[in-house]
């Protein structure tokens, strides 16, 4: 009885050894999670036999003939060189496999494009190197970049081996997260250069185009983890933007999506901190959103990436970096829509007084706040606007209308319309001498509150001071002398008229 | 040429003649030449040193895949390196290897005195030079050498750096050396063929080269275009590839691609002329079905021209197009079947034997075919949703290119070396790098089928630890036959050298005469042949 025992034991570590052995040495396609994943995993089974069966028949007749007809066994070579019979054959044979095989092939990929009659949406959009989620449903939103471990492992050199890193450059710092059993569209484009969106387990990759989008769509049956990456050539990082998807079922994904907006509400914390905090912070900030290219101890990559250490940008004027770091330029992209304030601060702080620069001053999330542009502010200030001032506001003279509208305009207005009101034609016109500026003033106004073509609509997000302030600043000022004014309280009852800002936004 | 000949039969004797017109003495006989053979002997010795300077290229990628984590180089010049790779390979060993062959050989096989155009020969050959050299510099430019690939892709190779538009302006040197070279062999052929060599007696070797001469000039402007349309997006402010200004990027790969298809089949389309001379050589049997053979190259050429959005079935085409572009493809199995086929019944009751070229062409017919089989299943669209980008298409044209191409060329080497250098290469060393190289060959690529199958993406320098062992088994296939290839290096200069010493006939291999006319000239070739046409035609199918 007891060898007997001693037999299973031995049968079944055996039987686990070779399990282990096989789950690193694995042969086939993954077969996946999803109907579609099956489909295509059949369809290249299938396949994959019709060559099998070819190839022993082609081969097969290869190597007997290889083994029988040589000279060296004494056969003398027949001379013939043609045969229409069996020239036909060999071509209509493989043309009706080929029909075959076009059927189920065809079947398969029209069940794939069909992105009809979805329960939700998610836009994708890939970085430089990361990937930005935003649930089209739900507002939820967020980058998802490699997870530090895997980033720190991966640095050449880094002496970490890595297979101490669970799930070593599969991992992410911030999961995609689905519902099962719901269909899921996929909506692809990319911000810089192409990439591909690929989960094996999904069964299908999509390219990530910038300026189109491009539709997929998958149904995920059970909860579990999927992993994938980029599989365009994107850049140095290439290799380091994985995707992990997170199959959860609906109630646990309510509440995810719960939490998720919870804290995005939050948004960031405007409260001043200490240099040495802001450094301390801007620290990790940098290794996780600038290292890849500004590399980790500042030095740049000379002609593809400029070195912070002992930049002229980073060693100027504060809020000039500030401003490049938020707005981008060039293959920067800009900051000012991917980090919040405080990390923004804290990171513009961090460059300021290490890797080799030593200018000591620092910048607060507050002032950082005031640069962001006012629509995309993280944290809508708590719905205080249009109710909270609901008291009519006072009149202003002109020349102080003017000479707010003067700073209005600079943070609003300038970087299309330019400081003088010159404009950039064709795209952004003029307002020095321009018809509007200068012809009725209520339909100027009209036209700021609600945006035309490529000029956003101002009405939500500027007060009502503000709004009056500016737009007496560019009917006096810029060139134009109109002299005419309009008061605070105008505004207010107009702004209180217009619909109400979508949520969503 | 000819004439220069001519009259001096005038006023000499023919031995006299022949010594007065031998090669020019020192360098200058390698720089001024205009002698096929010459030119071709250059084509061939650049190809053989590209394709050690890719191949080094290879194994630094392969060094940094070892093992997961990165251990020698950072991943922007990783990238080079893969760009770089495929680039040298493609345009300075694997198309001049075959140029030089053509430049040697299709003279000798249809009984020409020279090519057409002589000094454009020269030139083509130098121009390449020029490319290739200044395509290697960008290596030492700043922001490092293109890192977006072979294909170059927008916006990508947008960010390179300065060695942008020199690796442009490389491309353009290429393609009017590649332009040259084609209208030089088309010239040849149709012009100076020996009375009685009709073009269905044309050995298939010619054949092939013929057609892909047509496919050279029709699609290298094509993509000298897309790379000038880059060069402007960069610096002239066009938006040909920029979604921002009203162009797409899309646009690239597809004109790209219409180029890049018929591109690989440039590559392959020698290779199939080659196997079909060295395979009835040691069958001792006449090609089978020579006329399907023509047709089949044909066919393929002209396939290659209306299937070239299989390499984008996932950029989000319309659905016509995906179903359009799949059964295109699927098609080209047909005619490279009736090739695979025509050349095992080429082999059925021959009396065959085993030297070096027949191993190397044996091996081509089976590995090419593993890879024509992995085509197949990359042509079913949505089975490549799966399989794109990843190592399987990276096993897939390695297999058509490596055991296919560069064997093919190898085969090449051992099967005219007696006949250029009149020495008879080492057959033990021959047969010792044979399978050294058809064992590594497949401990290299093999496994990369399992690893694109698992999930691994191609272009990485990195991998998750589920990749890391076949990984490690490709890189040792990859060292080995790396280091085999040395072996070829060094028959290469020990046949030039005087071989084994034995004295090879003037058809070298036996009854070899009957299939081709290089085999009724003298071992080595003289410097001149052909002067006056060979009055005998050999055809393929005696």
């Amino acid at each position: 009885m007891n060898k007997v025992k001693q037999l299973f034991v031995a049968l079944g570590l055996i039987v686990g050894a070779i399990k282990t052995a096989q789950a690193d040495y694995s042969l086939n396609l993954i077969k996946g999670v999803t109907k579609v994943s099956n489909d295509v995993y059949d369809l290249h089974m299938l396949i994959l036999w019709i060559c099998v069966f070819i190839g022993i028949g082609v081969f097969g007749t290869m190597f007997y003939s290889i083994y029988h007809h040589r000279k060296s066994k004494g056969h003398v070579a027949a001379q013939f060189h043609e045969n229409t019979t069996v020239e036909i054959i060999w071509t209509i044979i493989p043309t009706l496999i080929l029909v075959g095989m076009a059927i189920p092939a065809t079947k398969t990929l029209l069940e794939l494009d069909d992105v009809q009659n979805s329960d939700m949406s998610i836009k994708v959009t890939g970085w430089q190197w990361k990937w930005e989620y935003e649930y089209v449903d739900t507002g939820v939103h967020f980058f998802s970049n490699l997870d530090e471990a895997s980033n720190k492992a991966r640095q050449l050199g880094s002496g970490i081996d890595p297979r101490s890193v669970p799930n070593y450059l599969l991992n992410v710092d911030k999961p995609l997260v689905i519902p099962t059993k719901k269909k899921i569209r996929f909506l692809f484009t990319a911000a810089d250069v192409l990439h591909s969106w690929w989960v094996p387990d999904l069964g299908w990759k999509k390219d990530a185009i910038p300026g189109f989008i491009n539709e997929a769509w998958t149904y995920v049956e059970n909860p579990g983890t999927y992993r994938g990456q980029c599989t365009e050539l994107c850049g140095k990082d290439h290799g380091f933007m994985p995707i992990v998807v997170i199959a959860m079922e609906q109630p646990e994904y309510d509440a995810w999506v719960k939490k998720e907006l919870a804290d995005a509400k939050k948004g960031a914390d405007l409260s001043d901190q200490s240099p040495a905090d802001l450094i301390a912070k801007g620290e990790q900030i940098y290794a996780k959103n600038c290292s890849t290219c500004h590399l980790p101890d500042g030095k740049g990559v000379p002609g593809a990436f400029p070195a912070i250490s002992g930049s002229a940008v980073v060693n100027g004027d504060i809020n000039a970096q500030a401003n490049l770091v938020l707005n981008g330029k060039g293959a920067m992209p800009a900051f000012g829509k991917m980090l919040k304030a405080d990390e923004l601060a804290q990171v513009i702080t961090y460059t300021r007084n290490a890797l080799g620069n030593k200018v000591g001053d620092a910048i607060q999330p507050k002032a950082i706040q005031e640069l962001l542009p006012k629509s995309s502010a993280p944290a809508k200030p708590a719905a205080d606007k249009p109710k909270a001032e609901a008291a009519p506001i006072a009149d202003m003279s002109k020349d102080d209308l003017v000479a707010l509208g003067k700073t209005v305009y600079g943070s609003n207005c300038v970087s299309c319309h330019q400081a003088e009101g010159q404009g950039n034609p064709p795209m952004f016109p003029a307002l020095k001498d321009s018809k509007v500026v200068n012809g009725d003033i209520n339909a100027q106004i009209d036209l700021v509150l609600n945006g035309k073509a490529m000029m956003p609509g101002f009405g939500h997000s500027l007060k009502a001071d503000e709004f009056a302030a500016v737009i007496t600043f560019t009917r006096n000022s810029l060139g134009n002398a109109k002299n005419d004014m309009v008061q605070p309280a105008t505004i207010q009852k107009l702004q209180a008229a217009l619909p109400a800002e979508d949520d969503d936004e | 040429m000819s004439a220069v000949v001519a009259e001096h039969d005038d006023h000499h004797d023919h031995s006299h003649d022949d010594h007065a017109h031998g090669p020019e003495k020192g360098l200058l006989r390698w720089i001024i030449t205009t002698n096929h053979k010459d030119i071709g002997t250059l084509y061939l010795v650049f190809a053989l040193a590209m394709f050690f300077v890719g191949g080094i290229m290879a194994m630094v990628i392969r060094a940094e895949l070892f093992e997961p984590g990165m251990q020698f180089v950072n991943p922007q010049f990783f990238n080079s390196m893969t760009t770089m790779h495929a680039l040298v390979m493609v345009f300075g060993a694997v198309m001049p290897g075959f140029v030089g062959l053509a430049n040697w050989m299709v003279p000798m096989m249809i009984g020409a005195p020279d090519m057409a155009l002589p000094r454009m020969n020269n030139m083509s050959f130098w121009v390449l030079v020029a490319g290739v050299l200044l395509l290697a510099s960008t290596l030492f430019m700043e922001g490092g050498a293109p890192a977006s690939g072979w294909t170059l892709y927008p916006p990508l190779v947008l960010q390179t750096g300065k060695a942008l538009p020199f690796a442009i302006f490389s491309v353009h040197l290429l393609g009017i050396s590649s332009i040259m070279g084609a209208i030089n062999i088309i010239a040849t052929i149709f012009n100076m063929r020996a009375p009685g060599m009709t073009l269905m007696k044309m050995p298939l070797f010619v054949w092939t080269w013929l057609i892909t001469a047509f496919l050279l000039i029709a699609v290298m402007p094509v993509f000298a275009g897309a790379v000038t349309m880059l060069l402007t997006d960069r610096f002239f402010g066009t938006s040909f590839f920029d979604a921002a200004g009203g162009g797409d990027p899309v646009l690239y790969q597809h004109i790209f691609w219409f180029f890049g298809h018929p591109e690989v089949y440039i590559m392959i389309l020698p290779t199939f002329g080659v196997a079909s001379t060295i395979i009835p050589v040691f069958a001792r049997k006449p090609l089978f079905g020579y006329s399907s053979m023509v047709y089949a190259t044909a066919s393929i050429a002209f396939l290659s021209f209306i299937v070239w959005a299989h390499h984008m079935f996932t950029v989000g085409m319309p659905m016509a197009g995906e179903l359009y572009f799949m059964y295109a493809t699927m098609l080209i199995a047909i005619p490279t079947g009736v090739k695979v086929f025509n050349w095992t019944a080429t082999m059925w009751k021959g009396a065959m034997t085993f030297e070096t070229p027949m191993l190397f062409a044996i091996s081509f017919v089976v590995l090419f075919t593993l890879g024509g089989f992995t085509g197949l299943m990359m042509s079913i669209a949505p089975s490549d949703f799966q399989y794109h980008d990843t190592y399987f298409i990276v096993a897939h044209f390695h297999y058509t290119l490596v055991p296919a191409s560069v064997f093919i060329l190898m085969a090449a080497g051992y099967f005219w070396l007696p006949k250029w250098t009149g020495h008879m290469y080492n057959e033990k060393i021959g047969q010792l790098h044979f399978w050294l190289s058809a064992v590594s060959v497949n401990i290299l690529f093999f496994p990369q089928h399992f690893l694109g199958l698992a999930g691994m993406p191609r272009r990485i320098p990195d991998y998750a630890v589920q990749f890391a062992d076949w990984n490690m088994i490709s890189s040792i296939g990859g060292f080995l036959f790396g280091a085999s290839q040395l072996l070829f290096l060094y028959i290469v200069i020990d046949t030039i050298r005087g071989g084994t010493g034995e004295k090879v006939t003037d058809e070298v291999w036996e009854d070899a005469h009957k299939h081709s006319l290089e085999w009724t000239l003298p071992s080595p070739a003289p410097y001149h042949t052909f002067t006056t046409p060979p009055e005998v035609i050999p055809t393929e199918h005696f």
